[in-house]
C-alpha cells in the first residue's frame, strides 16, 4: 500500500466521497423530476457515469465542496434528466421544460431544508394505526396492493383508494407540522 | 374533499387548494389524471408555492417507495436481520452495485481485495471476495432491545430470546418470568408473564395478555401501548396496565396518560397520578400486589444469576476429573493473576504441564455470569494465552464459553496451535460470522482446489482442510454468549460442530483429509503465536471478545456430551 497512486486514483476517490454524500439529494430531486418514479434507476446511473465523465470539469469554487458539487451535479441531472424524457416518448406524465426549470430552482433551494424528511415520514408512519400503514406501503410493495387488502378485509377498493388519497394528506401534514416544529400528536 | 376533522393546514400548505394539493400527490405517485396533470403543471408555472408542495409531495412518496423497499427486502432474507437507517437506505447501494458493473469502483476494489490478503497461512488464497467489504453498510433492524430476561418460560410457537437481544417488529410471547424491553424511544416496558405483545415500532406495542410497567422519560413521549380496548398514549411519565381476556386495567404511577377507546368513537380520557380505570366486562379483578418494576427484576436476575454460578462451579469441579480431558481452563471461577492454571486432573499431563500464560494486554473482564464471575478478553490485538500441550491424539473435541464483540478480523482466533504444522489443528471464526475448525493434513503441499463454498478454485499453502459451519454470528448477536463445540473424530471420519448444544454442522471427513494423529503443542488461546516467521509483523486474529471455559478433549465428546456442557455452563438469560 506504500506505492505512490496515480492521481486518477485520488480523483476517483474524491469524486466517489463526494458522489456518495449527495447521492441521496440527487435521487430525491430526480424523483420530483419523473411522476410516478418510472426511470429513476436509469437516469440516475446515467447522471452518475456522466458525473465522473465530466468530472475534470468540476471546480469547487465557493467554502464547502460539497455544497458546490451538489449545485454542479443537479445541474448534470437536470439535463440527464430531460434528455431521458425526450427519449421515452410514450412516457404519460412529462413535465415540460420550462416546469423542470423551476422545479428545479425550487429543489435546489429546499435541500437543505429537506435533509430530515425522511425521520419524520418515519415518526409519522409510527403514530399511525398499522392498518393505516400497511395501506400506505401497498402501493409501493412489490407483494402487497390495495385490491389484496380488499380482497382480505372485504372493503372495496374504491373505497380503501379513497382512504389512501386521505391518508397521504395527513401524513403529509403531519411531516410539514413535526419539520416546522409544530409537532402535534395526531 | 374538504373534510372537517382533518388537522389544521400545515405551514406548508398555506394559500394551495385543496385541489391543488390533491393533484400534487397524485402527480407524485403517477395516479394523476392527464387533465389533472396538465392543470398541474399550469399551477406550478404561476404558483410557487404550489411548487414547494409537490416538491414535498415527491419527496415524501420517494421515502414511502424507500421504506415499502427495504421492507420487501427484508422479508426475502430472514437472519440476519438488517435495515437501513434514515439517510442510507439500502435500495441506494443497490444502485451502486450495478454502477459498480459499469467501471467505477473496479480499481479501488481490486486493490483493496489485493492487500487484504494476509501473509502465509490457510486461507492466504481463499477468496477475499466472500466477505471483504463489497456490502452496504451493516445496520440492523429492530425496534427494542430485551435488555434483561428472569425465569422467562416462552411461549410454544412464538419466538424465544435472550438478553441483549434485539426485538423486531413482531409478537414477544411468554408464559412465565419477567422482561425488560427497552423501546429504541426510550421507553422501558417490564413485562409479568403470562403474556403476549406485539412490537409495532419503535414506539409503539400492543398488549393482548399480561401485567407490565412502563416507564417513559421526556424524550419518549407520545409512546403508545394498544389493547383491545384502549389505546394509552403515554404524556410522561409511568404507566402500569393489567390486560386479561376481559379487559385492560390502566393505573397512572406518576404523570398524565391519554386513553383513546380502540374503535376510535369514544372521546378521550385523561389520567393522572393515582388515578385508575377500568375498560372491560364486568368489575374490575382485585388489585393484586404491586406492579412490576425494574428492580424487582434486577434482584431476581442476581439471585438467579448467582444460583446458576454457584451450580456451575459444582459441575466444574467435578468436570476436572473427566476421562480424555487434556486441558480445562474453568476461567469464571476467577483466581488466577497472570497464569491460567490447567485444571484437567485425571489422565492429563502431568501438573502444571498445559498451564496458560496471559501475554500482553489479555484483560480479564466480566465473565457471563455477571462481575462475580471472570472471562478473558482479547480485545486488544498482542492479547493471548500460550499454553503448551504435549502428545499425540486419537480424536480432538473443543469447547468453550465465548461473547464476540466483533469479527475485526478476516480470523478470529478461539484455539490455535502455533504455526500450522502436521495434526495440528485451527480453531477460529471467520469473518463472515462461521466458526472454523481445521486440521493440517500435509504442511509441505501446495495445493488447488475448487471451493463450491467460494465458488472458485483457490490455492493453499499445504494440504489441510477447513470445516465450516453456516454463520452463526452477526452484529446483531455483538455482546451475547454462546457455547462452541467442535468435535474431530477420525475414528468415526466425522466433524461436528455445536453452538448451544445444538448441532449445526455434521461433515464426513475424506480419506485424503484424514488425520489419525493429532498433535497440539505450543497453542495460544484468543490469537496465533507465528515463532517461525521471517518478519516482525504478525497477523492478527486477535478475537475481539471473551472466552470462557475452554476445555480441550483428547477424545471425540458426544452430542449428549455437548449438550451437558451448555446444560452446566449456560448463564442465567439463555
Amino acid at each position: 500500500m506504500s506505492s505512490p497512486r496515480p492521481s486518477r486514483d485520488r480523483q476517483y476517490d474524491l469524486f466517489v466521497s463526494l458522489l456518495t454524500h449527495n447521492e441521496p439529494a440527487l435521487r430525491r430531486f430526480v424523483r420530483s423530476l419523473l411522476p410516478g418514479g418510472e426511470g429513476l434507476d436509469d437516469v440516475m446511473q446515467n447522471v452518475a457515469l456522466e458525473c465522473w465523465h465530466k468530472f475534470s470539469d468540476f471546480v469547487a469554487d465557493g467554502q464547502d465542496p460539497q455544497t458546490d458539487f451538489r449545485r454542479w451535479a443537479f445541474v448534470v441531472a437536470r439535463f440527464k434528466t430531460l434528455s431521458y424524457l425526450r427519449d421515452a416518448k410514450r412516457r404519460r406524465l412529462v413535465f415540460d421544460a420550462d416546469v423542470i426549470a423551476r422545479l428545479a430552482a425550487a429543489a435546489e433551494a429546499a435541500e437543505d431544508a429537506s435533509r430530515d424528511e425522511r425521520a419524520a415520514v418515519e415518526t409519522c408512519l409510527a403514530s399511525m394505526a398499522e392498518e393505516s400503514r400497511r395501506l400506505l406501503l401497498s402501493v409501493h410493495s412489490a407483494g402487497d396492493s390495495v385490491a389484496r387488502i380488499a380482497a382480505e378485509s372485504g372493503e372495496k377498493a374504491r373505497r380503501l383508494y379513497a382512504r389512501l388519497e386521505r391518508l397521504r394528506t395527513d401524513l403529509l401534514s403531519c411531516v410539514e407540522n413535526r419539520l416546522a416544529g409544530r409537532a402535534s400528536n395526531g | 374533499m374538504a373534510d372537517s376533522t382533518r388537522p389544521a393546514d400545515s405551514p406548508g400548505a398555506a394559500g394551495v387548494s385543496a385541489e391543488v394539493r390533491r393533484r400534487c400527490l397524485a402527480a407524485a405517485d403517477g395516479t394523476i389524471s392527464d387533465e389533472g396533470f396538465a392543470a398541474l403543471q399550469d399551477a406550478l408555472r404561476h404558483d410557487p408555492a404550489a411548487v414547494e408542495y409537490y416538491l414535498r409531495a415527491s419527496r415524501m412518496t420517494h421515502v414511502l417507495e424507500e421504506i415499502a423497499a427495504e421492507r420487501a427486502t427484508d422479508a426475502v432474507s430472514p437472519a440476519p436481520l438488517t435495515k437501513t437507517v434514515a439517510g442510507s437506505p439500502r435500495r441506494r447501494v443497490a444502485g451502486w452495485a450495478a454502477l459498480a458493473g459499469a467501471t467505477l469502483l473496479a480499481i479501488p476494489l481490486a486493490f483493496f481485495l489485493w492487500h487484504d490478503g494476509e501473509p502465509a497461512g490457510e486461507g492466504a488464497g481463499i477468496a477475499a471476495a466472500a466477505s471483504a467489504g463489497d456490502g452496504p453498510e451493516e445496520t440492523v433492524v429492530g425496534h427494542a432491545t430485551l435488555r434483561r430476561a428472569v425465569d422467562v418460560v416462552w411461549a410454544k410457537g412464538a419466538p424465544s430470546y435472550r438478553g441483549g437481544a434485539l426485538l423486531p417488529a413482531g409478537p414477544v410471547a411468554f408464559d412465565a418470568g419477567l422482561v425488560e424491553i427497552d423501546f429504541f424511544c426510550g421507553a422501558t416496558v417490564v413485562v409479568e408473564g403470562p403474556a403476549a405483545l406485539t412490537i409495532d415500532s419503535d414506539w409503539a406495542a400492543r398488549v393482548m395478555r399480561g401485567r407490565l410497567r412502563a416507564d417513559v422519560p421526556p424524550a419518549a413521549r407520545g409512546f403508545t401501548v394498544r389493547t383491545a380496548e384502549t389505546e394509552v398514549l403515554d404524556l410522561g411519565t409511568a404507566f402500569a396496565l393489567d390486560v386479561s381476556p376481559d379487559g385492560t386495567f390502566a393505573e397512572v404511577l406518576d404523570g398524565e396518560v391519554e386513553l383513546r377507546s380502540s374503535s376510535g368513537e369514544a372521546a378521550e380520557t385523561r389520567l393522572t397520578t393515582g388515578q385508575s380505570r377500568w375498560l372491560g366486562e364486568g368489575t374490575a379483578p382485585a388489585g393484586g400486589g404491586s406492579w412490576p418494576g425494574a428492580a424487582d427484576l434486577e434482584a431476581k436476575r442476581v439471585s438467579e444469576t448467582r444460583r446458576r454460578f454457584g451450580e456451575w462451579k459444582a459441575a466444574a469441579a467435578q468436570r476436572a476429573g473427566d476421562a480424555g480431558l487434556l486441558a480445562y481452563y474453568p476461567i469464571a471461577a476467577g483466581g488466577f493473576d497472570r497464569v491460567l492454571p490447567n485444571e484437567a486432573a485425571a489422565d492429563g499431563p502431568p501438573a502444571a504441564a498445559g498451564d496458560g500464560a496471559l501475554v500482553g494486554m489479555v484483560a480479564a473482564v466480566d465473565g457471563r455470569f455477571g462481575a462475580e464471575s471472570a472471562g478473558l478478553s482479547f480485545e486488544r490485538p498482542g492479547s493471548r494465552v500460550r499454553t503448551v500441550l504435549d502428545g499425540e491424539f486419537p480424536a480432538l473435541s473443543l469447547s468453550c464459553w465465548v461473547r464476540i464483540d466483533g469479527l475485526d478480523r478476516r480470523y478470529n482466533a478461539l484455539f490455535m496451535a502455533d504455526g500450522y504444522e502436521n495434526g495440528e489443528p485451527h480453531w477460529q471464526i471467520r469473518d463472515d460470522g462461521r466458526l472454523m475448525f481445521s486440521v493440517m493434513v500435509d504442511d509441505s503441499a501446495v495445493v488447488e482446489h475448487f471451493s463450491e463454498l467460494e465458488g472458485r478454485v483457490v490455492r493453499d499453502a499445504g494440504l489441510h482442510r477447513i470445516y465450516l459451519t453456516p454463520p452463526i454470528w452477526d452484529l446483531s448477536k455483538s455482546g451475547r454468549w454462546f457455547h462452541l463445540a467442535s468435535v474431530y473424530d477420525p475414528a468415526a471420519g466425522r466433524v461436528r460442530q455445536y453452538v448451544d448444544g445444538e448441532l449445526v454442522a455434521d461433515e464426513t471427513i475424506q480419506e485424503k483429509f484424514l488425520v489419525e494423529s493429532l498433535r497440539i503443542g505450543p497453542a495460544e488461546i484468543g490469537n496465533w503465536g507465528q515463532p517461525f516467521r521471517q518478519s516482525p509483523a504478525f497477523a492478527l486474529r486477535n478475537l475481539n471478545g471473551v472466552i470462557d471455559e475452554l476445555a480441550v478433549y483428547r477424545s471425540p465428546l458426544s452430542g449428549d456430551d455437548v449438550r451437558r456442557l451448555y446444560d452446566a455452563g449456560k448463564p442465567s438469560d439463555h
